[in-house]
């Protein structure tokens, strides 16, 4: 992952695709990096780390799909 | 002079400089893919080929989960005769169709190893272009 101001740039090695992303995929990323978590974890952290303005935990399922949809997050 | 861009982990207290999140429950990501360029014609898909394992690698066995293991392993599978034609591995990924001159389970480990193929591995452009829309 690169910061490139506003956004951020993802490479997906596996697919070769270049991902530019904004908030709050980089921080969802960057808190599962190395541990994998429940998504109440998740939350829990990205709670930890930042003001959440919206800690819902249906709105983060949905990020996730998203990810996963992408190929950027694996369901265990 | 407060901070409100304290970074995320580093010295960052309850309450105090915490950046501000939003999970976005009203909108989607903002995610822009970008593509690899690779050839996309139909008869370079076609022709192109998927060796399993990469040759540099023949002497492994592969796992069914499509690790590399060392040669013997059990329940491991030697690398198979011949590269594997991409119509053939796409055909496999849709239907579930065993590839060719394999039984249910090698063909299973076998396209576990082709799903994690990475750039820089032999058959990882074949690969890629597989799953790139056409038109």
């Amino acid at each position: 992952m690169v910061p490139l101001d506003e956004l951020t740039a993802v490479y997906h090695r596996t697919s070769g695709q270049t991902h530019l992303v904004a908030a709050p995929v980089p921080e969802i990323l960057a808190a599962l990096e190395g541990a994998p978590a429940t998504l109440d974890v998740l939350l829990a952290r990205l709670a930890e780390r930042y003001d959440l303005a919206d800690p819902d935990p249906e709105a983060l399922a949905a990020r996730l799909a998203e990810l996963e949809t992408l190929g950027l997050v694996q369901r265990r | 002079m407060s901070d409100d861009q304290t970074p995320p982990g580093e010295g960052a207290r309850p309450g105090l400089g915490r950046r501000t999140l939003l999970l976005g429950a009203a909108s989607a990501s903002a995610v822009v893919s970008i593509r690899p360029a690779l050839a996309n014609t139909a008869a370079s898909v076609s022709m192109c080929e998927i060796p399993v394992p990469d040759p540099g690698r023949a002497g492994s066995y592969i796992a069914s989960n499509g690790d590399l293991v060392p040669a013997g392993t059990r329940g491991a599978y030697p690398a198979a005769r011949r590269p594997f034609q991409a119509a053939d591995v796409k055909r496999t990924l849709n239907t579930g169709v065993n590839l060719p001159g394999t039984t249910s389970d090698q063909s299973r480990a076998y396209t576990n190893y082709i799903r994690r193929l990475q750039s820089g591995t032999s058959g990882f452009t074949c690969f890629a272009s597989l799953q790139m829309p056409r038109g």
